[in-house]
């Protein structure tokens, strides 16, 4: 199941934000047992590791590490968050 | 005699920080009329530049950041009486309210790839304002934000009065002695100040963006520690060491080339 991380906004700042949206994720991918989760950021202007961590900690703390993915985005704020939160992209 | 004069004009604008016209009459000695001849050159000539209107016109050094109203804030022993509305930040919803605005420096050149770095950069700095210090303000709540884009620089001041990054710090590491120690270490290592929360990647995020490309600097201050990192971070802490007192809280400011 893809989630397009737009619509919880363009710029996706700091560890609430990031807590809440994970949340809201939750609720979409009650129906998709078993698929893999893949993160999509189009349309994204700007995400930090904060925001992101939390919600890839989240999601991968529910659904297991190896369902939860990034698809590619060639966003510099995006690759440069997974380098430092250690985890990569799908190629 | 017109180019000594400018320079001696601009010399007392570098000493002197933001200066009205009837002060470069007092002390130059010459007319009114002929200030403000050589300051309209001046600021054709990309030297200087003004900021506000009629009587109250200061001009400045192009170039410069600006931060005495922001040092002025940081730096107040008691509480600032001062709290413009346009720079202080009271809330995280204020201030990311406030960060979406900055897709207007893509007007003066900022591009979109690097406009996605500045946004995350600023993002993770003043988000840490209110992460580190929920319930430690010193008395004004939030963050100090500020931008200004000038001669194809644009620059970024973010300060609080929180605890600091030294008492942030102590917590999660008691073996971090001193201010300078507590900076380095909080843009160097992954460590959360909010114990027992096994994070703390967002400063590091910071300095790598800010590393990773020629053209970007930053320089951050807390209580007597002082760091700079990227290539245009020594513009950064001569800007900020220009003035003597030290925060308790932190002031980080960070420049990004335009051109």
């Amino acid at each position: 199941m893809r989630v397009e991380l737009k619509r919880f906004g363009t710029i996706l700042m700091s560890r609430p934000a990031g807590r809440e949206a994970a949340m809201a994720m939750k609720a979409y991918l009650r129906s998709a047992a078993g698929e893999p989760i893949e993160l999509d950021f189009d349309g994204v202007i700007s995400v930090g590791p904060s925001w992101l961590d939390e919600v890839l900690t989240a999601l991968r703390l529910d659904y297991g590490s190896d369902r939860v993915t990034c698809l590619p985005t060639k966003n510099l704020s995006v690759i440069e968050s997974l380098k430092v939160i250690g985890t990569q992209q799908l190629e | 005699m017109n180019t000594n004069t400018r320079n001696t004009i601009l010399e007392i604008i570098k000493r002197n920080g933001p200066t009205r016209p009837v002060n470069l009459v007092r002390e130059l000695g010459i007319s009114p009329q002929a200030i403000h001849r050589h300051l309209r050159q001046m600021v054709l000539a990309g030297q200087i530049e003004s900021i506000g209107r009629g009587p109250k016109t200061h001009y400045h050094v192009a170039g410069s950041p600006q931060l005495d109203k922001a040092m002025q804030w940081c730096l107040s022993a008691t509480e600032p009486t001062v709290n413009p509305r346009e720079n202080v930040c009271e809330t995280r919803d204020v201030f990311t309210g406030r960060l979406a605005h900055m897709g207007y420096f893509t007007r003066f050149g900022l591009k979109e790839d690097d406009l996605s770095l500045v946004l995350a950069v600023a993002g993770e700095i003043g988000n840490n304002c209110f992460d580190h210090n929920l319930g430690n303000w010193r008395d004004v709540p939030g963050c100090w934000f500020e931008t200004k884009a000038t001669l194809g620089r644009l620059w970024i001041c973010i300060a609080d009065r929180g605890q600091g990054v030294f008492r942030s710090l102590i917590g999660a590491d008691p073996s971090i002695l001193d201010d300078q120690t507590a900076l380095v270490t909080a843009f160097e290592k992954t460590i959360s100040g909010r114990f027992p929360e096994n994070r703390g990647n967002g400063l590091k995020f910071v300095r790598n963006v800010i590393a990773g490309g020629e053209k970007r600097g930053l320089a951050c201050r807390s209580g007597a520690g002082l760091v700079d990192y990227g290539m245009l971070g020594r513009n950064c802490r001569d800007e900020i060491t220009r003035y003597s007192a030290d925060p308790v809280g932190a002031i980080t400011l960070f420049l990004w080339s335009l051109t």
